[in-house]
C-alpha cells in the first residue's frame, strides 16, 4: 500500500459511512479468545452451566465481539485512514453474540476537529456491530487520530 | 461450584491489584489472527530499532482476564454493559503491564447488581498507559 491509498484528515468527510463482510463468530473463536485473555468466564466456557442460563448456550466474550467487529472495521474501508492513534473508545454491549451468529460493523464518521498541532486531527467515528437478524449487538464510538496533508 | 463473592458482598472503594502480564509477539500474532486486522502485523512503519507496538485493543482484551486474577473470589459476571476507555501511551512487546481496579459505585437491580469499575493499566515503570471504566451486570446472591 502507498501513502496516497490511504485518506487524510482532509480527506476524510462526516457523514461518510462504510459497512464490512460479514464474519460467523465459531466456537473456536470463543475457546481461542478465552486463552489469550484469560477470561475463562463460565459465560463463555461452560455448555453444561449456560443451558440453564437465560441465553440458553454459551456466548461471546463482549471484547470478542469487539476485537473481530475491528478487524471487520479494517476490511470494510478500500481506503483507508491514515491513522496514527487511537485515544478511546465509549462502548456499550447491548445483547449477546452467540455461537454461529454472522456479524458485521457499520461505520460511521460522526466528527472531525483540528487539533492544536498542524500534522493532526481527531475523527470521531461511530461503529454499529449487527447481527444476522439486524439486531444491534454491540455499538459505540471511537476516538482517532489522524494524520493530515503536509 | 467454588465459592463465589455475590453483588452484596463487594465494598465500593475496595482497590485490587493484578499480577503482571508480558505483552509477547506471539499476543500480537494471535491477535491479528483473531480479530482479522493482519495490518498489526505490518512492522515497516514503526520508527527502526524500537519494539513492535501492541495493539491497543489487545493491551484491553488481556486487561479484561487480569481482572479475573485477584486474590479475592470475582462475582458472577453476567454481562458487560459499558466500556469507556482511554488510550494514554504505546505499549511495546517485552513491556509487562498489570490492572488497578477500583469499584466506585454500585446499584442494585431486580436481577442483577451494577459495578462501575475504574481501571488503570500500568507498565512496568509505572506509567499509566490506559485507563477507563467497566460497568458489569453481576449477579446477586441467591435468595435462600
Amino acid at each position: 500500500m502507498t501513502a496516497e491509498d490511504r485518506q487524510y484528515f482532509e480527506d476524510i468527510e462526516v457523514g461518510a459511512e462504510y459497512v464490512s463482510p460479514g464474519r460467523t463468530v465459531t466456537e473456536a473463536d470463543i475457546v481461542a479468545f478465552a486463552g489469550l485473555s484469560g477470561d475463562y468466564n463460565v459465560l463463555h466456557t461452560d455448555a453444561e452451566f449456560m443451558r440453564t442460563s437465560i441465553f440458553g448456550e454459551r456466548i461471546a466474550h463482549g471484547l470478542l465481539g469487539l476485537s473481530i467487529s475491528s478487524g471487520l472495521g479494517s476490511r470494510a474501508m478500500t481506503r483507508p485512514f491514515a491513522t496514527l492513534a487511537f485515544l478511546g473508545l465509549r462502548w456499550r454491549f447491548k445483547g449477546p453474540i452467540k455461537i454461529g451468529d454472522t456479524i458485521k460493523v457499520r461505520i460511521k464518521v460522526t466528527d472531525k476537529r483540528e487539533t492544536s498541532k498542524p500534522d493532526r486531527g481527531i475523527v470521531v467515528l461511530n461503529r454499529a456491530v449487527t447481527n444476522q437478524r439486524g439486531e444491534v449487538v454491540q455499538e459505540g464510538e471511537t476516538d482517532i487520530m489522524v494524520e493530515r496533508r503536509r | 461450584m467454588e465459592s463465589l463473592r455475590y453483588f452484596e458482598d463487594i465494598e465500593v472503594g475496595e482497590v485490587l491489584q493484578t499480577p503482571g502480564r508480558t505483552l509477547t509477539e506471539a499476543d500480537v500474532v494471535r491477535f491479528a489472527a483473531l480479530s482479522g486486522d493482519h495490518d498489526l502485523l505490518d512492522r515497516s512503519g514503526g520508527p527502526p530499532g524500537r519494539a513492535p507496538a501492541v495493539p491497543d485493543m489487545l493491551v484491553m482484551t488481556l486487561v479484561s482476564g487480569l481482572g479475573f486474577r485477584v486474590p479475592v473470589s470475582q462475582p458472577l459476571v453476567l454481562a458487560f454493559m459499558v466500556f469507556d476507555w482511554r488510550f494514554l501511551a504505546p505499549v511495546l512487546v517485552g513491556d509487562t503491564v498489570h490492572c488497578r481496579m477500583q469499584v466506585s459505585a454500585k446499584r442494585a437491580l431486580r436481577e442483577g447488581g451494577v459495578l462501575v469499575e475504574k481501571r488503570e493499566v500500568l507498565n512496568q515503570r509505572g506509567e499509566v498507559v490506559q485507563e477507563g471504566e467497566y460497568k458489569l451486570l453481576v449477579a446477586r446472591r441467591p435468595r435462600a
